[in-house]
This record gives structure tokens, C-alpha cells and sequence, in this order.
């Protein structure tokens, strides 16, 4: 304001900004007022000029000299009002909706492919993050490790659902004195192999999944508490009946309870205090298992490892120097690396290690040993999990491509079609950058409203694909994915921003103003790199599609494998009682129980079975010998598998019985030991002719079994199982079982029997829940849950990637057919006829098709043989997928050209040449 | 453009609209304009429009408040007027100006040394 220039305080900008800010909106209210203004000022003006003696219309003219020019005022107090940079975005996106509402089959295609094409990346990236990197939330992660072993002495027994990561209690022991090398030895033991153990907080008998950990168990992990306290040292020594529970439980179980502190649960019948609420967050140290609650360590034959009841000594794990069953976990002492500490420990390592072993059998075969791995929350995921990831990760990668390159494509064809229009503004004096920005805007709100759609659809999916992955525990976007859908977003946005832009920039106004669409648009260059996108596209979904049909063939193969029983009609659950004292107390109330269901309406069968057939779990044994003789013509190592069941078990589950007779409840612990074969095991290891009546025994001979039964080969572990010799015996004749599942074979609906088998239990012991209740054909079905959901996401990427191909096709065949409208009319006038027309544009689709099938078959044998290990019955090289595949992609060009060559063949030719 | 006339610099408008205001209180554009022609008794010219441009620029650093009201020939009018924070820049704009105008006058009263 000054005459001579001086710096405006910062107030004043801040303050002229934000009045800027606000007339962004009612910028029409101000336009109006303005007028308003200015008509006063004119007519104040003119009425002065007519009291000094002007005629009203010289006086109007004088008062319009003296003022200036109006329209030129308010066009500058329009662009002064205000921040014009914004009030143009405002303008070019209030455009670009009507723009894109105006071809709302382009928009609504282009939004749904980028959001499923990001979408679908998220969802597996996410997953793929937290299963392969994601380290255990604890404080310090990196000075963490999780001790594992290997070569474990001969005359040692290990528990577990690894077979690396199991230690005994000794050893726990013996490494927590070593302060040198571990600042703190952490160790934890599930409370039951199922996950879940028996739990009671009101009257009725739920399951919860529990460890039990050592005192310094959240101290030396850093886990903070919501609630109350951890566990202290004092707890472990006592194995005091204190238990806290996770957030998630307290969430879900207590609804957030304030007063839960000092609150009782029952665990397995017993007490505990709850003392504290962990962490938000935090559900244990292996994100597969997501638990509930933890207990210090107990000292007490109920509380043993892995819920496994203890022997006739009454020796639980802590007292078991060679049972090596508990997980260990350590924090690094300050300064020392893990090299340095695993040197440290490992004389106290192998000395510990020998502890549970006879002097005689000490320092025999190889030397155990110790290694560290990283904290993850995952573990070392398996093989087939980590590749079925990667798998997926290539199709939502080719997915991704073919989407983005789709949309780019789409964009380009219909920027082409309008690039009259931005002659025509061009030539009216547009500014490049102004036609830059408003195609920026466009494809910002393209991309912004796809990220929206993509993020929903990512979240669904991330859903489905953890449940898949097996992580119960509540899996969170986290920021890493944030940013990477960002980027792939941004990128996107830039891509489609930019590409249009070339092609409208490069536009000579004159030349496009002049002259015809076909001379305009005639450029080589341009449709060349355009074929090359439509080859390159069909070849991925050749590799997809053929993909996509090995793993569906999978899924038939499995789903018609016979069983070798009856699965449907059969109702399954398990049970796990309390504690009992001796063997004849446990069978008694096994037995009992098994006689009250099967007294139960529309229950025509009871057994029992120690590992539930389709659950993956089994016993695996070798090394017997058939009437005292290795078996014939076998090699040394006799494998089998094996599994203990109740009387009646073949006739309950629907397996044939070939020779012999089923369990009865007359083979008791005192009768004759008793087993029944399958027909592999009677093949290979007892020979030709009946099995019945010989004799298995070990191969120390202490306990000799008589075959009674020849049962038809059935599957065991799961459906894609294959044929292994397998042997059972009667639970009676064997130690004492910690947990049975009850087959119930049932008239109708197997579900219905649930809650009247629920009340039995409940007369049984009311502490004691139905535990994993299912069909048993649902359980068989759950055996191959990753193959299903593994082949239906896979189709769904090939259906993607097939619809992805259509649109691509039918927008880019459109395009081109409106280009070359006049060179049909000139063909047409000169005698073509018309299926030569339609023609001419199917060779077109065609040949294309045909250059990407040659381009994606080779392309679809290599990615396929990578994905060898996950198919079943079918292989790599399956002529029907190769040959469905090419036919669906030969199809879909074939439709989506469809409608462009009928749109060539209806053109007029004395329209097409009269118009331009 | 007579040749006696001299055009009105830039930031002198907004420091005329603003004494102004504070002299006589509320008033709309025209009065403003009419205002400074008495004052400057024709010596200098005024595009009337560009007082609105001024009065935009005054009023979003809040140095003016406005509000509407009726004119002398009952139309709707904007009455314009000071606030607190433009009284506190009079002030200082004021001193400003006489400083400089000091200086110049003292620079022009020199006389040529032979």
C-alpha cells in the first residue's frame, strides 16, 4: 500500500488468503452482488451529471466514460476475490464428472478395473506382508530370537506342531542361568494340541486357547499391560493359580469389563484369578495361534504340555528331562550378538541336552544343535503356503498389468476421439497447460474413485485371504500396504494422466481443424503400440486362464476322490475330561459316555477315534515285525500309520470290512491285544492270503497283536492323502487318552444331533464342552480348504482377466472401426461387400489373438511348472486347460469384436464419405 | 487526459480510501469516489472503477468492513467502513508517508551548487 513498496506483514497475507479461501464458495453470490454495486455507482454517477445539466442519455454515457470499463472491473475483481489456481480445479473436476457421466459404460469399466486390480494387489500384498515379514509385536524385536534345534539325541520324545522348535524343561532351565548371553529366557506351552481348552466363567463350559508361560514371560517380551499385571518370577515359582487374558478376549468374552480384575475363570475345573489384560494387539507370540489367555507355569499332572495326559508316574512335562516339548524364546544380553551368544550357550545347550538319556546312549549318533531364527510372528511359513502366496502374487501382478495397460488404452481411444475437441479449445486460445491440468483432474478423479472402491474391495478380500492363511488373529492394513497401494495408485494416476496428454499435446489444431478424422488420424506408430498392448495382454490371459483351469481340475480331482467310507451322515466332536487316576476310571467314562449317545433318537452308531480322520493329524510308526519276522520283502524301515478307535468304529464310519471283524467291547484291556490292517498294510507287510490271525508286534516284542480285520484302503489325514499301510487298535488296550472324538452316524441332518449330545456331555461333566463339532464330510472338506480357496481365487483372477481382455478388446476394436468409418464408406462404394467388411475387422481381432496365444502359451508351460507342487491327479502340461484356455481367449475376441464389425458393415457409404 | 492532471499511484488510493473513511465515516463507493475528486480538486484523475479494486484489497486484509444498506436514490448500496486494525495502519501508513514526503521535499528544496 505504501507509495514505496515495503514487505506486507504475514498477518495481512494470512488474513487476504483465507478471505480468498472463503469466497471459493458463493463465488456466484459475489458475482451477483458485485453487479449490484456498480449498477448504484453508475446511476449515483449518472444522476450527478444530469443535476449539473446532461441530457439522461449524455449524462449515462459520461457516467460510463468516467467509470471505466465494468465488464474488464469485474472480470479483475473475479480473479482477485479469489485463488483462481483452486476455483479452476473446482471447475476442471465439476467438468471432467460431467465428462465422465456423459460415457458412463467407459467410466464404470475403468473404475471397477483398477479396483480390482489394485484392490486385489492389496489384499494379497497385505497378507503376503504379515505372513512373510511381520515380526512379533514385542519391544526390540530385533534382540529377540527363537531357539530351535536339530539332531536331538537318540531316546528323547518331542511333542509339538513343529518338529524343530521343542525343548525340555531342564533345558529351559539350564539356559536361563546363562545371564552372560541371554539378558532373559522366555518359554511358553500351549495348554492343548487342539488350541483349545476347556474354560468356564459363568455355568456354562466354554473352549478358550491358552499357553502356559514362564514369570518373565511379558516382562522379557516388553508386552505392556491394559489392565492389571503381568506375571513375575514369584508366579512361575509358585505356579500360582493367576491367569491373564488378551484384549481381544476381554473384548470379546467380558464385553470390556472395568471390574475384571480379581475375577475368577475356570480352567480345566480350577480356578484362576484373572490379575491382568494384555496389550492391544497381543494374542501370543505365533500369529497362527491366537490366544485367549496364559497361566504361569503349573506344576500338576491336569496341566501338562500339549494337554497330553500324563503316565501312571503322574509326571507332567517338568519332571520329564527327555521330553522335549516346550518352546523357548530369548532376549539377547546388551551387546552381544547372536553369533557370539549362540557360542556362549551351547556347551550348557549340549550338556542339557542329554540330561533325559540313559549314561550308555549319551554322545551317540550326531552332536545336537541349537540355531536362532527372527522373531516372526509367523514362523518360517510352510513351503506350500509361502508358494501358493507367490502364486497369487503373479496373477494379481499380471492382473495389475493387464488393468492398468486396459485403462490407459480406453483413455487413449477416447482422448482420441476428442481430439477435436481440444483442437477446437486450443485454437480458441486455450493454454496447454490448462488442457494439461483438466486431463490430470480427470484422471485424478478416475483413479481417486477407483482407490475408494479398490480399498473397500481390499479390505473384503484381505479378509477372506487370512481366513485362508490360517491368521486368526485380527489382521490389520497396516501402513507399509497403505503405502504401497498409494504408490501403485499415484503411479497409476500419472500413467493415465500423461498418456492422453502426448497425444493432445503433440496435435497440430490446424492440421486436426482442416482435415478429416481418417487423414488426422492415420499414424502407423500409434496403432502398431496399440497392437503390441492387445498382444501382450491376451498372452497374460492365456498364462492366467491356463493357470486358473490346472487349479480347477485340482479342486474336481479332489472333490471326487472316494473316501473309502461314508463321510455324509456322521457328526463329529471331541472331548476333553478331566483329569483321571487311573487307565480303567478313563475308559469307564469313555465307554459310558459312547453307550448314552448312542441311546440317543436317531443315532444308529457311537465310536470313538483318538485323531479325527480328515483333521491332518495321525500317528506314524515303523519298525514291526509279523509273527515275529521282519514282514517280507519290505524294506528295513516298515512305515505305517496308525490310530486308536472305540468298538464298532469300521461299522460307524461306513469302511468295508474285508475279512475278519470290527473292534467289539468285549476286546478289553485284559482280553488278547487285538488289531485290524488295512488292505495296503495286509498287501505289503503280511503277504498273500488272509491277514486275520497273525501276529504284529514291535520290534522289542514286548506286546504281540493279533489281526482280526481287513478293512478297504480309506482315507486318513485328509483327502489328498495317498495310500499308506495303516493299523488300529482299541483305545482300551492302550495308555490312557487325554481326548477322543465321538463319530455319531445319524439319520438325517448330522447338526441336529449337536445340542441333544451337548446335554449328554453336560450330565457327563459340566465343565466339559463339545470341542470342533462338524460333520465329518465338513471336516473332510476343511482337509483341502487352501486348494478350494487357492482355485476359486484363481478362477477369479482368470474370469478377470478374461472380462479385463473383452473390455479391452471391444473398446480399442470400437475405436478403431469409428476411425476407419470413411475408408469403409470409400470400400464399400467401390463394391465390398459386407461380410468382406465384417470380415476384414474379425481378421483383424483375430490375428491379434492369435500373435498373443503364440506369445502365451510358451509363456503359460513355464509359469506352470512352478505350480507343479499344488496340483493334484492333473498335470503341468494338461492338454484340456491349455486347449479351454486358448478357446475361451479365441471367444472372447471373438465377441468383443463382434459389435464393431456389425458397426462397420451398417455404414453408409455416402454418409461416411460426406461427413468432415 | 488533460496534461495538468496527474494519475493517482497505487497504494496512495488505498491510504485516501482509508483516511477517509476514518474522517467521515461509513460510506459507499460512490461517496468514496466523490470524496477524493473534492480533495484532490480535479488535480487528479480517478478511473472510478478501480476504487472497488482498492476497496477488495483493503477489505481481505480487514483494514474495511462492509455492509449493505440504501443509497441516497434508494437503491441498494455497500457501506464501507474503517476498522480497528485499519485505524492502527492509518496510523502507521501516515507517518510513513510524511516521513518520505519530507525527505523529498528536503531533496527537490536542494539547490544547484555552481
Amino acid at each position: 500500500m505504501a507509495p514505496i513498496p515495503s514487505r506486507e506483514p504475514v498477518s495481512d497475507r494470512a488474513l487476504t488468503f483465507l478471505s480468498k479461501l472463503k469466497a471459493l464458495f458463493g463465488r456466484h453470490r459475489d458475482d451477483v452482488a458485485f453487479d449490484e454495486e456498480i449498477l448504484t455507482h453508475l446511476d449515483l454517477l449518472a444522476a450527478k451529471f444530469q443535476r449539473e445539466g446532461m441530457t439522461p442519455s449524455q449524462a449515462v454515457r459520461a457516467a460510463r466514460r468516467q467509470f471505466g470499463n465494468p465488464t474488464l472491473l469485474k472480470q479483475r475483481q473475479r480473479e482477485s476475490r479469489t485463488i483462481m489456481f483452486f476455483a479452476h480445479i473446482f471447475a476442471d473436476a465439476r467438468y471432467a464428472f460431467r465428462q465422465l457421466a456423459k460415457t458412463p459404460v467407459f467410466t464404470i469399466v475403468c473404475i471397477l478395473t483398477l479396483a480390482l486390480g489394485v484392490g486385489a494387489n492389496t489384499a494379497v500384498f497385505s497378507v503376503m506382508h504379515t505372513v512373510l515379514m511381520k515380526m512379533i509385536p514385542a519391544h526390540e524385536p530385533t534382540r529377540l530370537v527363537v531357539l530351535r534345534e536339530s539332531e536331538r539325541p537318540d531316546g528323547t520324545t518331542q511333542s509339538g506342531d513343529g518338529y524343530d522348535n521343542s525343548f525340555t524343561y531342564a533345558m529351559y532351565q539350564a539356559l536361563s542361568t546363562r545371564k552372560d548371553a541371554f539378558q532373559d529366557v522366555m518359554t511358553y506351552v500351549p495348554l492343548a494340541f487342539s488350541g483349545k481348552t476347556p474354560v468356564r466363567v459363568g455355568a456354562t463350559p466354554e473352549v478358550a486357547s491358552g499357553d502356559m508361560v514362564s514369570g518373565n514371560y511379558f516382562s522379557g517380551l516388553g508386552i505392556g499391560m491394559e489392565r492389571g499385571r503381568g506375571f513375575s518370577s514369584q508366579d512361575e515359582s509358585q505356579h500360582a493359580s493367576v491367569v491373564v487374558i488378551s484384549e481381544k478376549y476381554w473384548s470379546s468374552r467380558f464385553s470390556r469389563d472395568p471390574q475384571i480384575i480379581g475375577k475368577t475363570i475356570f480352567i480345566k475345573s480350577l480356578p484362576f484369578t484373572i490379575v491382568g489384560v494384555a496389550a492391544h494387539g497381543f494374542e501370543g507370540t505365533e500369529g497362527a495361534r491366537s490366544l485367549d489367555f496364559w497361566i504361569p507355569l503349573q506344576d500338576r499332572p491336569e496341566f501338562n504340555a500339549w494337554g497330553n495326559s500324563v503316565g501312571t508316574d503322574n509326571k507332567n512335562f517338568m519332571r520329564r528331562d527327555e521330553w522335549w516339548c516346550i518352546r523357548l524364546m530369548a532376549r539377547l544380553a546388551p551387546g552381544i550378538s547372536p553369533q557370539q551368544a549362540l557360542a556362549q550357550v551351547f556347551p550348557t545347550f549340549r550338556q542339557a541336552a542329554y540330561l533325559g538319556v540313559p549314561q550308555a546312549k549319551q554322545g551317540q549318533g550326531k552332536p545336537p544343535i541349537l540355531s536362532f531364527s527372527a522373531p516372526k510372528q509367523f514362523g518360517e511359513p510352510g513351503d506350500n503356503q509361502t508358494k501358493s502366496l507367490h502364486t497369487l502374487m503373479t496373477m494379481v501382478v499380471l492382473v495389475l498389468l493387464i488393468a492398468v495397460s486396459n485403462v490407459v488404452m480406453l483413455l487413449l481411444a477416447r482422448n482420441a476421439n476428442r481430439q477435436r475437441e481440444f483442437s477446437i479449445r486450443l485454437a480458441l486460445g486455450a493454454g496447454r497447460m490448462e488442457l494439461a491440468r483438466q486431463l490430470l483432474v480427470e484422471s485424478f478423479l478416475l483413479v481417486t474413485t477407483g482407490g475408494v472402491v479398490a480399498w473397500l474391495f481390499a479390505s473384503i478380500a484381505t479378509r477372506a485371504l487370512a481366513s485362508w492363511a490360517q491368521i486368526d488373529s485380527s489382521l490389520q492394513p497396516d501402513e507399509t500396504v497403505l503405502w504401497f497401494t498409494l504408490a501403485v495408485l499415484f503411479i497409476a494416476a500419472l500413467i493415465f494422466g500423461l498418456a492422453p496428454l502426448r497425444s493432445a499435446m503433440s496435435n497440430d489444431p490446424q492440421l486436426t481443424l482442416k482435415s478429416s478424422t481418417a487423414v488426422s488420424q492415420h499414424s502407423a506408430q500409434k496403432v502398431r503400440a496399440g497392437n503390441a498392448v492387445i498382444v501382450t495382454q491376451v498372452a497374460l490371459c492365456v498364462v492366467l486362464l491356463v493357470g486358473a483351469g490346472l487349479l480347477f481340475g485340482t479342486l474336481r480331482n479332489l472333490i471326487n476322490t472316494p473316501l473309502g467310507m461314508k463321510a455324509d451322515g456322521l457328526l463329529v466332536f471331541g472331548v476333553h475330561p478331566k483329569h483321571f487316576t487311573s487307565t480303567e476310571q478313563s475308559v469307564a467314562f469313555y465307554q459310558t459316555f459312547q453307550q448314552r449317545l448312542s441311546a440317543l433318537p436317531g443315532v444308529t452308531a457311537v465310536s470313538m477315534v483318538e485323531n479325527r480322520p480328515g483333521s491332518g493329524w495321525s500317528n506314524n510308526d515303523a519298525g514291526i515285525l509279523i509273527d515275529g519276522h521282519k514282514p517280507v520283502g519290505s524294506p528295513d524301515d516298515t512305515h505305517f500309520r496308525n490310530n486308536g478307535v472305540g468298538s464298532n468304529y469300521f461299522h460307524t464310519m461306513g469302511v468295508h470290512i474285508l475279512a475278519g471283524r470290527d473292534f467289539t467291547d468285549a476286546d478289553t484291556a485284559t482280553a488278547p491285544k487285538v488289531v485290524v490292517v488295512n488292505e495296503t498294510f495286509a498287501k505289503r507287510y503280511v503277504g498273500p492270503g488272509s491277514a486275520v490271525g497273525h501276529v504284529v508286534s514291535a520290534s522289542d516284542q514286548k506286546d504281540h497283536y493279533q489281526i482280526i480285520g481287513v478293512v478297504q484302503d480309506h482315507k486318513y489325514t485328509g483327502i489328498t492323502e495317498e495310500t499308506t499301510p495303516m493299523l488300529w487298535s482299541i483305545f482300551t488296550q492302550g495308555s490312557p487318552e487325554g481326548e477322543l472324538n465321538y463319530e455319531l452316524r445319524v439319520q438325517g441332518e448330522p447338526m441336529a444331533l449337536l445340542e441333544p449330545a451337548r446335554r449328554v456331555a453336560a450330565q457327563m461333566d459340566p465343565d466339559m464342552p463339545l470341542l470342533r463339532p462338524m460333520t465329518q464330510a465338513e471336516q473332510f472338506t476343511l482337509s483341502i480348504s487352501e486348494q478350494i480357496l487357492f482355485a476359486r481365487l484363481a478362477g477369479c483372477f482368470g474370469a478377470l482377466a478374461v472380462v479385463l481382455i473383452a473390455t479391452g478388446l471391444y473398446g480399442t476394436l470400437s475405436y478403431r472401426v469409428s476411425k476407419r468409418s470413411p475408408e469403409i464408406g470409400v470400400r464399400m462404394a467401390l463394391g465390398a461387400q459386407r461380410s468382406q467388411v465384417v470380415w476384414m475387422v474379425l481378421r483383424g481381432s483375430l490375428t491379434l489373438t492369435a500373435a498373443g496365444v503364440l506369445l502365451g502359451v510358451p509363456l503359460a508351460v513355464a509359469a506352470c511348472r512352478g505350480l507343479e507342487s499344488s496340483l493334484y491327479g492333473i498335470k503341468p502340461l494338461d492338454p484340456v486347460s491349455y486347449a479351454l484356455a486358448i478357446a475361451g481367449v479365441v471367444l472372447v475376441a471373438l465377441l468383443a469384436s463382434t459389435i464393431p464389425a456389425g458397426r462397420a458393415a451398417s455404414v453408409d457409404p455416402s454418409r461416411a464419405l460426406r461427413a468432415d | 487526459m488533460a496534461a495538468d492532471k496527474s494519475e493517482v499511484l497505487q497504494g496512495t488510493l488505498d491510504l485516501m480510501i482509508l483516511k477517509t473513511l476514518q474522517a467521515l465515516g461509513p460510506l459507499h463507493g460512490f461517496g468514496i469516489a466523490r470524496r477524493i475528486e473534492q480533495l484532490s480538486e480535479d488535480v487528479l484523475t480517478l478511473n472510478e472503477g478501480t476504487v472497488y479494486t482498492s476497496l477488495l484489497r483493503l477489505q481481505q486484509k480487514m483494514w474495511i468492513a462492509s455492509e449493505w444498506g440504501l443509497s441516497e436514490n434508494n437503491r441498494r448500496a455497500r457501506f464501507y467502513s474503517i476498522t480497528r486494525r485499519g485505524l492502527k495502519q492509518l496510523a502507521v501508513e501516515t507517518e510513513n508517508w510524511e516521513r518520505i514526503a519530507a525527505v523529498i521535499g528536503r531533496v527537490l528544496a536542494l539547490e544547484a551548487k555552481v
